[in-house]
């Protein structure tokens, strides 16, 4: 299927929707060549397999991080118009509300190599991570629900997160319409032991100091202002109850596509038109799911302070340890966009996949010890990508085959060489993640800068590494 | 002893099993028994406690997707992990089973397994017996 992308630019494909007869819409790819070399033919199959459905918005849309997935490929995006279109949990993905926080400092490098060894080991006791550690906070019923509906509302209103972080999350960490009554039982009783809980897979707590700063105008504004400044960043998801809404729903949803009579290229493609109670019921549920998920995030932003605190001597108000930004790069939002001269109103699926909206932060992560980015949204982004970018590296080697391939104590001993303190449950958490395993994040955002859906800000890399 | 299950290479994100068995009862415990090994180091595991499991499903391939997703959930609400399946009855719609295990701990945990996903999903009989392929979106 390679062979009917065309060239459109150094940085951008374009997949016609002559390639197959069922396709509505044509594709649009942003890589490199390199990067367009390495996507999986199976993954771009996916991708037209998305441009199929009814009412999808031209164009689909596969970023540089574009891998297999479940029905989409990881770091695709696709749109549905708000009437005729559809909405899906398996366009969405497992984890609902996958995303990044990133946080600043005020100290060096140097302040944190001294004390590195102590402050990952605390960091490693402060927040619960792999499959075998147990949350701390365990929610009520009542406060589960709470969260759900009021998302880092509820963080701010107890102490766990402060104003200022609420204003640097996206959707301000509360989506609107969220009812748990949509959620069923068995997902909250997932939910409630593992708020504050990082889970396990490629979900990470990192450490890191900023090697380059690209554009010193934007970064100032963010706070950050200077090479080796210390950052921290949190990559996680909504936990057992985003999988369960998911897994739910993927059922109810195919029970929809027979109801609906929608003919699907692929089963795992289970949908439901946007306005049919089984669409509705998805996106209130997935949007608890999403304040779930920030607050997940806040509440270990604030064990993280106080280890920072413990660690350093002073309080985090001195180290200015403030949330820059708090992502999303699993979700789907109705949002408006300036389409062919109309406004329109469209569902966006981002699957691995984050929103760039002009001058807003946009988060990648690299893979455990090499690079992550932050860069900002630009109004290319919303013309070319319904306003997103990419989320990651994306996976090079399946994690069963990084495990066989790879040893754990010896990717740690590595990391040690190259100055990065790693902790994690076992060793074979930190082989399944190896960064070989990975696509070259370089690349991926070299793709992206190039096609200017977002632009680099600064580059960080890490000092300290806690994998779940 | 014949196999139980071996994994595969197939994705670039996930993890894939085949698993087999002689009987259906068989072919289902040693699907669980996949399942475990990717979750926790099952053969450390003891068998403390147990837990009675009830399944139903429209067809024998959705009672192995449902089989397994089950016993995902179990580990979140019983905050165990488990390393004996014992299928206690069976048909095409509908498996009772006891399973037992210990509590959670971080030193045996491995991997969080978010969903069983019909990705390459089959089941057959063969004239050997049973064999189930299934894909963990971990």
């Amino acid at each position: 299927m390679k062979e009917k992308l065309k060239k459109v630019s150094e940085f951008e494909w374009y997949l016609p929707k002559s390639t197959r007869k069922e396709m509505r819409v044509d594709g649009r790819i942003i890589a490199n060549k390199k990067i367009l070399d390495a996507i999986e033919e199976d993954a771009i199959q996916q991708l037209t397999n998305v441009a199929c459905l009814p009412g999808v918005v031209e164009p689909v849309i596969g970023l540089p991080d574009m891998h297999w997935g479940y029905g989409l490929p990881m770091g695709a995006v696709s749109a549905f118009d708000d009437k005729e279109g559809i909405i899906s949990a398996g366009l969405c993905g497992f984890d609902i509300n996958c995303g990044i926080n990133i946080i600043r400092t005020n100290l060096t490098a140097d302040e944190v190599r001294k004390k590195q060894k102590e402050l990952v080991s605390e960091l490693f006791d402060a927040v619960p991570c792999g499959v075998g550690s147990k949350g701390k906070l365990r929610l009520t019923p009542e406060q589960l629900e709470e969260v759900l509906v009021k998302g880092i509302d509820w963080a701010v209103e107890n102490g766990y997160a402060t104003k200022e972080d609420k204003k640097a999350t996206e959707e301000l960490g509360r989506m609107d319409g969220a009812d748990p009554s949509k959620v069923s039982d068995l997902a909250k009783k997932r939910g409630m032991p593992q708020l504050g809980t990082l889970g396990a897979g490629n979900h990470f707590l990192e450490v890191q100091r900023v090697t380059d700063i690209f554009d010193k105008e934007t970064a100032a504004k963010w706070g950050i202002t200077k090479k080796d400044q210390v950052m921290i960043m949190i990559h996680c998801g909504s936990r057992g109850l985003g999988h369960q809404i998911a897994t739910d729903y993927l059922k109810i949803q195919e029970q929809a596509v027979d109801k609906y009579k929608i003919w699907l290229p692929d089963k795992q493609l289970a949908c439901a038109p946007v306005n049919s109670q089984e669409g509705r019921d998805f996106f209130a549920a997935m949007k608890t799911a999403v304040n779930y998920s920030f607050t997940n995030r806040a509440v270990m932003t604030k064990w993280i302070r106080e280890r920072f605190e413990k660690v350093f001597g002073r309080t985090w108000q001195e180290m200015d340890i403030k949330t820059v930004y708090a992502i999303a790069h699993n979700i789907v939002k109705l949002e408006e966009f300036d389409y062919n001269g109309k406004k329109r109103k469209l569902y966006v699926h981002r699957k691995g996949a984050t929103r760039s909206y002009p001058g807003k932060p946009v988060i990648i992560a690299g893979t455990m010890g090499t690079s992550s980015y932050l860069l900002k949204g630009t109004e290319t982004a919303l013309k070319k990508t319904f306003g997103s970018s990419a989320h990651g590296a994306g996976r090079a080697m399946s994690r069963h085959a990084a495990i066989k391939k790879f040893w754990g104590g010896k990717i740690k001993q590595e990391l040690a060489n190259r100055g990065i303190e790693s902790q994690s449950p076992h060793p074979k958490s930190l082989a399944e993640e190896a960064p070989l395993a990975y696509k070259d994040v370089e690349a991926v955002v070299d793709s992206v800068h190039g096609a200017g859906i977002s632009l680099k800000v600064a580059r960080l890399e890490p000092l300290g590494v806690i994998k779940g | 002893m014949t196999r139980k299950f071996k994994f595969i290479d197939d994705l670039t994100s996930d993890v894939m099993f085949e698993a087999y068995g002689k009987t259906l009862k068989e072919v289902f415990e040693n699907a669980a028994e996949a399942l475990f090994s990717v979750i926790c180091k099952v053969k450390k595991v003891e068998k403390k406690q147990s837990l009675d499991i009830d399944v139903k499903a429209k067809s024998i391939e959705e009672l192995m997707i449902n089989w397994l997703q089950e016993l995902i959930t179990a580990v979140d609400l019983k905050e165990m992990f488990f390393s004996e399946f014992k299928i206690r009855e069976i048909d095409d719609r509908h498996l009772k089973a006891r399973i037992r295990g210990e509590p959670i701990s971080p030193a045996k945990g491995e991997t969080v397994v978010k969903a069983v996903t019909y990705y390459k999903f089959k089941f057959e009989k063969t004239e050997k017996g049973y064999v189930a392929r299934v894909s963990l979106d971990i």
